[in-house]
C-alpha cells in the first residue's frame, strides 16, 4: 500500500465521519419527528461558515470552533422547528408527507440563496495544523486524526445521552412509538424540539470541522442532503451504527473517486452507490429485512 | 380430499422473536372459524400469512391444493382470499363506491367488464348497508360504516375465503348484531369465513370451530363450548391478569 | 361529474382554444414567446402531477425527463433529422430510462423517494457535463439554427391540449383508480390485486412522455440549452410549485397554478432581480404550512373549478367537509 493510498483513506475516513455524523443528526430528526429534513445539508453549510467566521474574525481555532457551534446551532434548531416543523408535525402521514416536503424544500432554497447573496465567494480550507505524525513510515496529518477523534468522541457522547439521560431515552420513546410516547406522557412537542436542535447542532459541528479541509459554497446543501440520504439508506433506516459505517463507506468511496477518475465525477459516486444498494440490498446493510 | 385451507408448520421469526410457532390448521368449507387468544398472541400475523401479506419463516400455507405461502398478496387475492383489518385502512380519500371497484376491479381472477362493474359495485355496497352511502369519502365515515366498507371491499374480489380482524371491536350492540347477520348472510352465499374475535359471545354463536393461540402456539382446538371450558385456555387468558410479571405485546 | 357540466367546460375549452390558436395572427409576438413557455412549464407540471399527484410519489427530480428529451432530440437533430424523428427518439430513451430507473426508486418511498429523485437531476447533469464529445459538455449544445417559434408554438399548445386529455382520462380510469389506491395506501392496495410495481413503473414511464416532448420542442425552438438551462433549480422546481400551489392531485390544479405563478414571475421577478429562489422557498415554506392541498381546494377556487366540471379528485386533502359530489363512473 502506498503512502499516497493511506493518505486517501484517511482522507476518506475523515470525511466519511464528517458524513456520518451529520447523517446521525439527520436519523434522529427523521426517527422522532417522521420528517426528512431536506434543509439538513444546509446547517452543516452554515455550520461550516459560521466557524469560518470565527477563525478569520477571531483566530479561534476549528475545533472549539466545532464545539461553540453546538450551542448556537441548538438555538436555531429550535427556532426552526417551532417556526416550520411543529405546525405540521401532527398531520396523518401522506399530508405530513407532502407538507413537509414543501416546507423543507423551502427553507433549504431560502437558506442558500440568502447565504449565496451575503457570501458569494466560495470558503477553502482553514489553514490550521498542527505538526504531522509519523505511522509505520507514512506522514499523517495530525490534524485529520485528531478531527477524527473529535467526531468519534462526539458520536460516543451522543450515544451515551441517548440512553442515559431523560431527554434522550424520550427521544427513543418517540421514535418507537409516537402514540405510546403520548400515552406515558411525554411532552412531544418539546422533546422534538430538543431533538432538532440536537441534530441541527450535529450537522453544524460536521461543518466546523468540514470546513478545515474541504471548500464551503453556499449551493452545496441540496447535494449534500442526498448524500445523507444515501448515507442512512446505505446504512438502512433506523440504524444509527450503520449511518455511521454509510458515511464511512460514502466518505472513502468518493475521495477514491476524485482521486483515480477525476474529481467531477465524485459527485455522482453517492447516487451510484444508492442505486446499487437499493438493487442489491434495499433495506441497507444494517436494516431490518421485512 | 384436498382440504380447503390448511396451515402446515406455519412460523414466523421477527429478528429475535418467535411470533408463530408450528401453527397446524385445517379449516373447513363454507364453515365459520374462529381464532382467539390474548393480545400479542399472533392471530393477525397469522392472517398476514395466509392473505399472502408475509411469508412463513417456515411452514407453508396450502389454498385449496395450491401452495400459496410464497405468492405475494395481490396473486393470493386473485386466488380467492380477501380480508379486512382490525384497525380500519379503507382509501380515505377515495369515495366508498370507489373502494369497493378496486376490489371489484383488480382483485377477482375475471374482473367484470365496464358496463356491469357499478352495478355490482353497488349491489355490494347494499349488501352491507351502505347503499345510500356510495359517494360518500371513506373518511367521512362512522367506524362501523368502515368496517362494512372493509367487508364490501373483500366481498368485492368474489373470494372463498374471507379473512375478518376483530370485524366488531369497537362495535355497539346493536351494530355487533347487524354485523353478525351480515356474517351469516356471507356464509350463505357459500363463502368460508376465518374470524379473529375477542367478543367470546359472537365466536360462541358463529363459529363452528376454534382455533386458541397464545404467543403464537396453537394450544386448543375445538368446538366453542369445550374449547372455552380448557382449563389452559382459561389459563391464558386470565394468567395474564393473575400474573404480575406478564407483560403482552400488542 | 353530471352529464349538464360536462358542456360548459368543452365550451370553455374550445373557446381558448380558439383564442390561443388565433394570436399568431393578431401579431403579438412577445405574448406567443410568453405562452410557450407557460406551456411548457404546465406541461411539465401536469404530467409531474400524474406521478406526484395521482400516485403520492412526489418524483422531484420529473425535470430530468425533460432534460433528457431537450438533448436526445438536439443531437438527433444535429445529425440531420427532422423535427419528428427527434421527438420520437427523444421520447423512446427518455421513456427506457424511466423504465430503468424505476426499478431501483421505487423501493423507496416518501420523502425518501424525493430526495433521491431529486438527486437524480444533478447525476444526469453530471453525466452530461462529463460526456462531453457528445453533448458539448458545460457550455451547452446548438441544434440548426431558423425561427420556428410559430410552429413550436402551436406544437406546444397541442401537446399541451393532449397531456389534459391524458391526465383527465388516466383520472376516470381504471389504471388511474388503482393510481389513487396506491397513493392511499400502498400495502392494502397490493392485498387487494393491484399490481403496485408494475403500475408504478408504467405511472412513470407515462409522465416522462410529455415532459421529454416537451424538452424536444423547447429545445428545436430555442436552437441553444446549456445543463442549467434544462437541468437547473428553476426548471426543477417550477412546475412542481405550479401543481402543488395549484393543487396537488387534481386536474385543474396545475392549471390554476401555472397561470398564478407565471403571472407572478412576470409582474415581480422582473422587477426585483435579486433572491428568487429565496421567494420560491417562501412560497414552498407558506404552501406546506397553510395550504398543502393548493388553491384549488380553498373556499374560494373551489366552487369555481367544480362548477366548470373539473371537480373530481379534489376531496384527498379536504378536512372533513361533507360537500356535494359527483357520480362517479
Amino acid at each position: 500500500m502506498s503512502a499516497d493510498f493511506i493518505q486517501l483513506l484517511v482522507g476518506g475516513v475523515l470525511l466519511g465521519g464528517i458524513y456520518g455524523l451529520a447523517a446521525f443528526g439527520l436519523s434522529i430528526t427523521f426517527g422522532v419527528l417522521n420528517v426528512l429534513n431536506l434543509a439538513h445539508g444546509e446547517f452543516l453549510m452554515l455550520g461550516a461558515l459560521l466557524s469560518y467566521g470565527l477563525f478569520a474574525a477571531l483566530g479561534i481555532n476549528p475545533f472549539v470552533a466545532a464545539v461553540v457551534v453546538i450551542p448556537v446551532f441548538m438555538v436555531l434548531g429550535v427556532g426552526f422547528y417551532v417556526i416550520l416543523l411543529k405546525k405540521i408535525s401532527d398531520k396523518p402521514p401522506h399530508q405530513l408527507l407532502t407538507a413537509s416536503i414543501l416546507v423543507t424544500l423551502g427553507a433549504s432554497l431560502f437558506i442558500e440563496d440568502v447565504t449565496s447573496y451575503f457570501w458569494d465567494r466560495p470558503v477553502t480550507g482553514i489553514s490550521y495544523s498542527l505538526p504531522p505524525l509519523e505511522l509505520a513510515g507514512v506522514v499523517i496529518s495530525s490534524t485529520r486524526l485528531l478531527i477524527l477523534l473529535f467526531i468519534f468522541i462526539l458520536a460516543f457522547a451522543m450515544q451515551i445521552y441517548l440512553r442515559r439521560t431523560y431527554v434522550g431515552k424520550s427521544i427513543r420513546a418517540i421514535t418507537q412509538s409516537r402514540e405510546g410516547a403520548k400515552v406515558v406522557g411525554i411532552p412531544i412537542s418539546r422533546i422534538s424540539a430538543v431533538a432538532f436542535s440536537i441534530g441541527m447542532a450535529l450537522a453544524a459541528s460536521a461543518g466546523a470541522f468540514y470546513v478545515t479541509l474541504f471548500t464551503v459554497t453556499p449551493t452545496m446543501g441540496i447535494p449534500l442532503t442526498i448524500k445523507y440520504l444515501c448515507v442512512v439508506v446505505l446504512g438502512g433506516l433506523g440504524s444509527i451504527v450503520g449511518s455511521v459505517l454509510g458515511g464511512l463507506i460514502l466518505g472513502v468511496a468518493e475521495t477514491m473517486t476524485a482521486y483515480y477518475c477525476g474529481a467531477e465525477w465524485a459527485p455522482t459516486i453517492a447516487f451510484i452507490l444508492l442505486i446499487l444498494i437499493l438493487v442489491v440490498r434495499p433495506e441497507g446493510l444494517f436494516g431490518a429485512k421485512k | 380430499m384436498t382440504c380447503f385451507l390448511e396451515c402446515k408448520g406455519v412460523s414466523k421469526t421477527f429478528g429475535g422473536i418467535k411470533a408463530l410457532t408450528n401453527i397446524n390448521l385445517q379449516i373447513e368449507r363454507n364453515a365459520i372459524t374462529g381464532i382467539i387468544g390474548p393480545n400479542g398472541a399472533g392471530k393477525t400475523t397469522l392472517f398476514n400469512i395466509i392473505s399472502g401479506a408475509m411469508t412463513p419463516t417456515e411452514g407453508e400455507v396450502l389454498f385449496m391444493g395450491k401452495v400459496t405461502s410464497r405468492m405475494g398478496p395481490a396473486r393470493v387475492c386473485r386466488l380467492g382470499i380477501a380480508r379486512t383489518y382490525q384497525l380500519v385502512r379503507p382509501f380515505n380519500s377515495l369515495t366508498a363506491m370507489e373502494n369497493v371497484l378496486i376490489g371489484l376491479g383488480f382483485g377477482r381472477s375475471r374482473p367484470p367488464s365496464r358496463e356491469d362493474r357499478s352495478m355490482e359495485a353497488m349491489e355490494i355496497l347494499r349488501f352491507v348497508g351502505l347503499g345510500g352511502k356510495a359517494t360518500h369519502t371513506a373518511e367521512d365515515l362512522t367506524l362501523v360504516e368502515k368496517k362494512h366498507l372493509e367487508i364490501a371491499r373483500a366481498l368485492a374480489t368474489a373470494p372463498d375465503l374471507l379473512l375478518l380482524d376483530e370485524v366488531v371491536s369497537g362495535l355497539n350492540p346493536t351494530e355487533v348484531l347487524r354485523t353478525m347477520d351480515t356474517i351469516l348472510q356471507i356464509q350463505a352465499r357459500g363463502i368460508t369465513v376465518i374470524m379473529i374475535e375477542h367478543i367470546l359471545k359472537v365466536v360462541m354463536k358463529l363459529c363452528k370451530k376454534v382455533v386458541v393461540l397464545n404467543y403464537g402456539v396453537q394450544i386448543a382446538e375445538g368446538v366453542p363450548e369445550e374449547v372455552v371450558s380448557d382449563p389452559e385456555v382459561i389459563q391464558a387468558y386470565i394468567g395474564k391478569f393473575e400474573d404480575t410479571g406478564e407483560t403482552s405485546h400488542a | 361529474m353530471n352529464r349538464r357540466g360536462k358542456r360548459l367546460p368543452f365550451f370553455l375549452i374550445v373557446l381558448c382554444a380558439g383564442i390561443l390558436a388565433a394570436l399568431p395572427f393578431v401579431g403579438v409576438s412577445y405574448g406567443i414567446v410568453w405562452i410557450f413557455l407557460l406551456a411548457v412549464y404546465f406541461v411539465l407540471a401536469l404530467s409531474y402531477d400524474i406521478v406526484g399527484g395521482y400516485m403520492g410519489y412526489m418524483n422531484l427530480g420529473h425535470s430530468t425527463f425533460f432534460g433528457l428529451g431537450a438533448y436526445t432530440a438536439a443531437i438527433t437533430l444535429n445529425q440531420g433529422f427532422h423535427l419528428a424523428s427527434a421527438l420520437v427518439v427523444a421520447v423512446l430513451l427518455t421513456a427506457c430510462f424511466a423504465a430503468m430507473v424505476s426499478y431501483p426508486l421505487f423501493r423507496l418511498r416518501g420523502a425518501y423517494f424525493a430526495l433521491a429523485t431529486f438527486g437524480l437531476i444533478s447525476l444526469v447533469e453530471v453525466l452530461t457535463i462529463n460526456l462531453r464529445d457528445l453533448t458539448g459538455g458545460s457550455g451547452g449544445i446548438s441544434t440548426p439554427p431558423g425561427n420556428h417559434m410559430v410552429t413550436a408554438y402551436y406544437l406546444i399548445l397541442v401537446v399541451a391540449g393532449a397531456t389534459m386529455a391524458l391526465s383527465h382520462f388516466i383520472a376516470r380510469s381504471k389504471f388511474g383508480l388503482a393510481l389513487f389506491s396506491i397513493r392511499e395506501d400502498e400495502e392494502v392496495a397490493q392485498a387487494f390485486g393491484v399490481p403496485t410495481s408494475l403500475y408504478k413503473g408504467l405511472a412513470l414511464i407515462i409522465s416522462s412522455v410529455p415532459a421529454s416532448l416537451a424538452g424536444g420542442i423547447y429545445v428545436w425552438n430555442m436552437t441553444y440549452i446549456s445543463p442549467p438551462s434544462v437541468f437547473g433549480l428553476e426548471i426543477a422546481l417550477s412546475p412542481i410549485v405550479m401543481a402543488m400551489l395549484g393543487g396537488t392531485g387534481t386536474m385543474a390544479g396545475p392549471l390554476v397554478g401555472a397561470i398564478f405563478i407565471t403571472m407572478v414571475q412576470e409582474f415581480l421577478w422582473t422587477k426585483v432581480p435579486y433572491f428568487h429562489l429565496a421567494m420560491y422557498g417562501l412560497v414552498l415554506i407558506l404552501l406546506g404550512l397553510f395550504l398543502p392541498g393548493g388553491l384549488v381546494r380553498t373556499r374560494w377556487i373551489k366552487p369555481i373549478v367544480g362548477w366548470m366540471g373539473f371537480g373530481e379528485e379534489i376531496d384527498y386533502f379536504k378536512k372533513s367537509e361533507t360537500g356535494k359530489m359527483g357520480e362517479t363512473p
